[in-house]
């Protein structure tokens, strides 16, 4: 390792815009004659549109067009769509109910697009979409996922019987059954999966400017993904022509998963820009981001764990209801189906596992993947049914998981995954060294003396992401293949560009992108920049998310490496009259090994450009590129271990301590993890301890839309934490990385929960634990014990 | 939102009714109301202008009476619109039972709200209607009570004196506000233009607290 190659602990490149104020974000672009859109969105959860009336709108100071979704239908717009087919137990495709960027007879939701007006200003824009009336005839809500299957429920879409978009199951049934009804002990959970709000610091926005003389459009939008929106816009909605759409993706300020998908606001942008004749930026403000962006998580889930005598893991049986909002986001259909189910195997070998997930349909904001995406989902259902289990049996929760380990890789789980590397005694061995769980009586009793319930709790999570491979995906379902691309630009000084399909939003991709070409070309970081994010430069890419750009994108990165390198090597042995296979590149040299034969790194560049010396046949120039699928998805793992004090006179729980034992594969830059690690961290302390999205069960309103109401995770509610890392290599991408993306918020939530349930002696406990639930779990543990 | 509430009213029960039915009364009581039009038998109009925070706006309602049972009660509906900040529509059931000379005024509510007021609201609508029944009722019993020592049944010009004391305090009030509302509408636009609020938003919690009193009341 070079002080600036892989495993170097470098400042962030971006960083010095970012924190200077000079970060370039979609709402800063600009372009002559821009103006303001503003929506018109239902402020019922499910309404008829019995008409819209826009006269009095289309009057106003400033305003250049009122559009409905009828237009929008009649131009030939298509519908929105979910990217990923799953069948439903019997074979039936599921149902997809059609999802207009702009409502035409019916709203689904409170905050869905009806219209949209264009104006010169945004205040103009904004006092327009006032006027236009809209005749409203309000039909009954349902909010809830099992309310919304019972009998009797409002029906949100006409094809979709009971609201059901899909009965799925996986697994063995009969196997499940079997091992539970013969089981020594069963251990069985209700549990909720508590809705989130994403909440970037960046709203989404979209600029859209349709050049008429060129028959062409930008687009300037807050994408995770650019290359897939374009792809989108123009093979499914039909905006435009992909050679005719150009989609940039600047700085964006977090995506977490909710700017993976193609939103309404940028189809309407799109085509408002041609049919208004004037660019158009829309930017969301913070209640359209509430009511808007693709909200996560939301399962209702009983799960069943069987053991056997000796207490090994001998069957699981898991039922989940997923609530899916009013429409089909692109990615939902996978969320808690293969990045759920095939995942509830843990870190166990566990011979039986049966998983049954309907999908539903309510009057609600879409739900889709947020940070771990079905993943957080399966790791709360697998961790609290564990250390639950430990309890009722009266062993070691550690020591419980210990047992049941998977030892010997690579491992075939009974739900599709196959995990290829790991240690998961490393981990939890680490996780418990660094929490002194040994001294946790002491402190349970040191606590007790000043008055405060003291509890200790675990999650081992396992996870798969870096996805995906194309194959594997597609026979799922999928409608994309996962692969990455790359290109590597030497140019004729020896400078180097990589344009990458990956999008960094916050992962610090200029620089760790960076450091695998310092490490391999032997040149300094400031000899390296970075270029994603635009459809016109770089040529094609699947974005950011699902921990991917580490082992997937710089994977390809790698590849495009390995054939510049290979041609260099080429050109530097010509010049040398040296063998090929003699000759080294460290250091900006390129050397023959073995003797003092060198020439400088930009030599051999420029001696690539001048050609005027190459070998015979050989193209000039040093322009590389590389498309890379992984063989398999990466399964990082570990063990976190969190310490509370719960307050019992308010039910207030404070973190004391947290203990996180990854094991991400190589680490590129352990500075850049530890921040991946702390903020997946606080994410899941967020949803473990404050955030829940509320619904009225009545009226479908959001309730939880301002921060007043739905708080984030603060500085002060969380310690410092103590991060530590193993290491097991993975063997199926050429850097051996796992991804560290959404770890952290994976394996937090049930480390939290454990942790409470085990200072109250409560395990009755929903998340967010607010200090009220605590309080009334403890009231009720106290009563419960009274009357024993 | 479930709302219910007792009042004591120092006043007999058929004055009781006879000024729930007073639509002068009832536009001096409600607070913020700028308006309130009979439309048909059973049914009235009503715009009131209200703030929450640094936001005003008007809102536009319409009632209507059911199961009178003069002096005893009755049942009314109404709903409420106030455009871009949400709506809120809903139900209440008033009864007047007599305590000697005076009159238990009891209420139950049920009201639901959509749109910003609930987004941006909801927590505070039950103290905010809370308060404006209370503003209400306040001034609805001090001018029930009209000569506050007598007790004895109150002539037209006691009323219409107390209707002007009122009206003076509300003026004085108004006056005060204007003022305070001129500041806030700068405050407004600061915000907004920084993209905090959204344009002219909110404050439509008070004109449900509004509604809801114009529930309890109208007639």
């Amino acid at each position: 390792m070079g002080v600036e190659g892989i495993g170097a602990r470098v400042p962030r490149k971006e960083d010095k815009r970012f924190i200077t104020g000079k970060g370039r974000y979609t709402d800063d672009m600009s372009v002559a004659g821009m103006c303001k859109a503003a929506f018109v969105r239902s402020p019922h959860a499910h309404a008829k549109i019995a008409g819209i009336d826009t006269a009095a709108a289309e009057k106003m100071p400033g305003v250049i067009a009122v559009l409905t979704g009828g237009q929008l239908k009649e131009d030939g717009i298509g519908d929105i769509i979910c990217g990923w087919m799953i069948h439903s137990k019997d074979g039936s495709p599921m149902n997809m109910g059609a999802n207009p960027a702009l409502a035409v007879d019916t709203a689904r939701h409170v905050g869905q697009a009806v219209a949209v007006v264009i104006a010169e200003t945004q205040a103009q824009a904004r006092e327009a979409a006032d006027a236009v009336n809209v005749n409203w005839q309000e039909l009954p809500a349902v909010a809830s996922a099992d309310a919304a299957l019972a009998a009797g429920a409002p029906q949100i879409h006409e094809n979709a019987p009971n609201n059901l978009i899909y009965d799925w199951e996986i697994g063995d049934a009969a196997a499940a059954d079997a091992a539970i009804a013969g089981a020594a002990h069963v251990t069985k959970l209700e549990i909720s999966n508590n809705r989130l709000v994403p909440n970037a610091m960046e709203p989404r926005a979209a600029l859209a400017d349709y050049n008429a003389a060129e028959d062409h459009y930008t687009l300037w939008t807050t994408s995770q993904n650019p290359h897939v929106a374009r792809l989108v816009l123009s093979a499914f909605y039909q905006v435009a022509p992909e050679h005719k759409l150009r989609v940039i993706a600047p700085d964006v300020g977090g995506g977490f998963g909710s700017k993976i998908y193609i939103y309404p606001e940028e189809i309407v942008c799109l085509w408002a820009s041609k049919k208004a004749g004037v660019p158009v930026k829309w930017t969301a403000d913070r209640t359209e981001a509430f009511l808007t962006d693709a909200h996560g998580r939301d399962h209702i889930t009983t799960a069943e764990m069987a053991f056997d005598a000796n207490n090994k893991m001998i069957g699981l049986k898991v039922d989940t209801i997923a609530n899916f909002g009013a429409y089909m986001s692109l990615f939902s259909s996978a969320v808690p189906t293969y990045l759920y189910a095939t995942l509830l195997s843990g870190q166990y070998v566990i011979p039986a596992i049966h998983c049954n997930v309907r999908a539903v349909y309510t009057n609600t904001t879409p739900v889709d993947a947020y940070r771990g995406a079905g993943r957080p989902e399966a790791c709360y259902v697998m961790e609290r049914l564990v250390e639950t289990a430990a309890r009722e049996l009266g062993v070691s929760p550690a020591e419980l998981r210990r047992a049941n380990f998977v030892g010997e890789f690579p491992y075939q789980t009974p739900v599709i995954m196959a995990y290829d590397a790991g240690d998961f005694d490393a981990s939890l061995n680490a996780a418990m060294a660094g929490a002194d769980y040994a001294g946790f009586a002491g402190r349970k009793a040191e606590a007790e003396a000043r008055g405060k319930l003291r509890g200790i709790g675990m999650a081992c999570y396992i996870e798969a992401c870096g996805i995906a491979p194309s194959q594997a995906v597609g026979s799922l379902g999928a409608g994309v293949g996962l692969w990455e691309s790359a290109e590597v630009r030497v140019n004729p000084v020896g400078t180097i560009e990589v344009l990458t399909g990956s999008h960094s939003h916050g992962q610090g991709h200029e620089t760790t992108f960076a450091q695998l070409v310092a490490e391999r070309l032997g040149v300094g970081l400031d000899s390296v920049q970075i270029v994603h994010g635009d459809t016109d430069k770089v040529q094609f890419g699947m974005g950011t998310y699902g921990s991917r750009s580490g082992a997937v994108g710089m994977s390809a990165i790698s590849k495009a490496i390995d054939k510049v390198e290979a041609k260099a090597k080429k050109i530097a042995a010509h010049l040398m009259e040296a063998a090929e296979g003699d000759i080294e590149i460290a250091d900006g040299e390129v050397r023959v090994a073995g003797t003092d034969k060198k020439l400088g790194w930009h030599e051999v560049c420029l001696a690539a450009y001048t050609a005027h010396n190459l070998p015979e046949g050989m193209e000039p120039g040093l322009k590389e590129g590389a498309f890379y699928d992984p063989a398999n998805f990466t399964f990082p793992a570990g063990c976190y271990i969190c310490e509370v004090e719960v307050d019992p006179g308010t039910g207030h729980t404070d973190i004391v301590q947290f203990v996180a034992a990854d094991d991400f594969g190589r680490i590129i830059n352990p500075m850049i993890v530890e921040g991946q690690v702390h903020g997946g961290v606080v994410q899941g302390i967020g949803q473990a301890l404050l955030e829940g999205c509320q619904y009225d069960p009545e009226t479908g309103q959001l309730v939880t839309a301002t921060y007043n109401d739905y708080p984030m995770p603060r500085a002060d509610d969380v310690p410092s934490f103590d991060v530590s890392t193993t290491e097991t290599l993975c063997p199926n991408n050429p850097l051996g990385i796992k991804g560290c993306g959404e770890a952290g918020a994976i394996g937090s939530p049930p480390a939290v929960i454990n942790a409470i349930t085990d200072a109250i002696g409560n395990n009755d406990l929903t998340m967010p634990a607010t200090a009220e639930k605590v309080w009334r779990a403890l009231s009720a543990s106290a009563v419960a014990q009274a009357a024993e | 939102m479930d709302l219910s509430g007792e009042y004591r009213i120092p006043a007999p029960r058929e004055r009781v009714w006879a000024m729930l039915n007073d639509r002068d009364v009832l536009r001096v009581c409600i607070p913020g109301c700028e308006e309130l039009e009979q439309t048909a038998d059973n049914a009235f109009s009503a715009r009131v202008t209200t703030k929450v925070g640094p936001v005003k706006a008007t809102f536009n309602g319409a009632v209507t009476l059911e199961n009178i049972n003069p002096p005893e009660g009755y049942t009314i509906a109404g709903e409420g619109k106030g455009g871009v900040a949400g709506f809120a529509s809903g139900g209440a059931d008033v009864h007047l039972a007599e305590d000697g000379a005076e009159t238990i005024l009891t209420y139950t509510a049920s009201a639901k709200v959509g749109g910003k007021l609930a987004q941006l609201g909801s927590r505070l609508l039950d103290s905010t209607a809370r308060k404006l029944a209370d503003q209400f009722f306040a001034k609805f019993a001090a001018m029930a009570g009209g000569e506050p020592e007598a007790g004895a049944p109150a002539e037209e010009g006691a009323i219409a004196g107390a209707l002007h004391k009122v009206e003076d305090t509300v003026s004085e009030a108004a006056h005060q506000l204007s003022d305070s509302a001129h500041k806030a509408e700068e405050a407004l636009e600061r915000q907004a233009a920084r993209g905090v609020l959204g344009g002219p938003l909110v404050w439509g919690l008070l004109a449900l607290a509004a509604i809801i009193l114009f529930y309890i009341i109208a007639t």
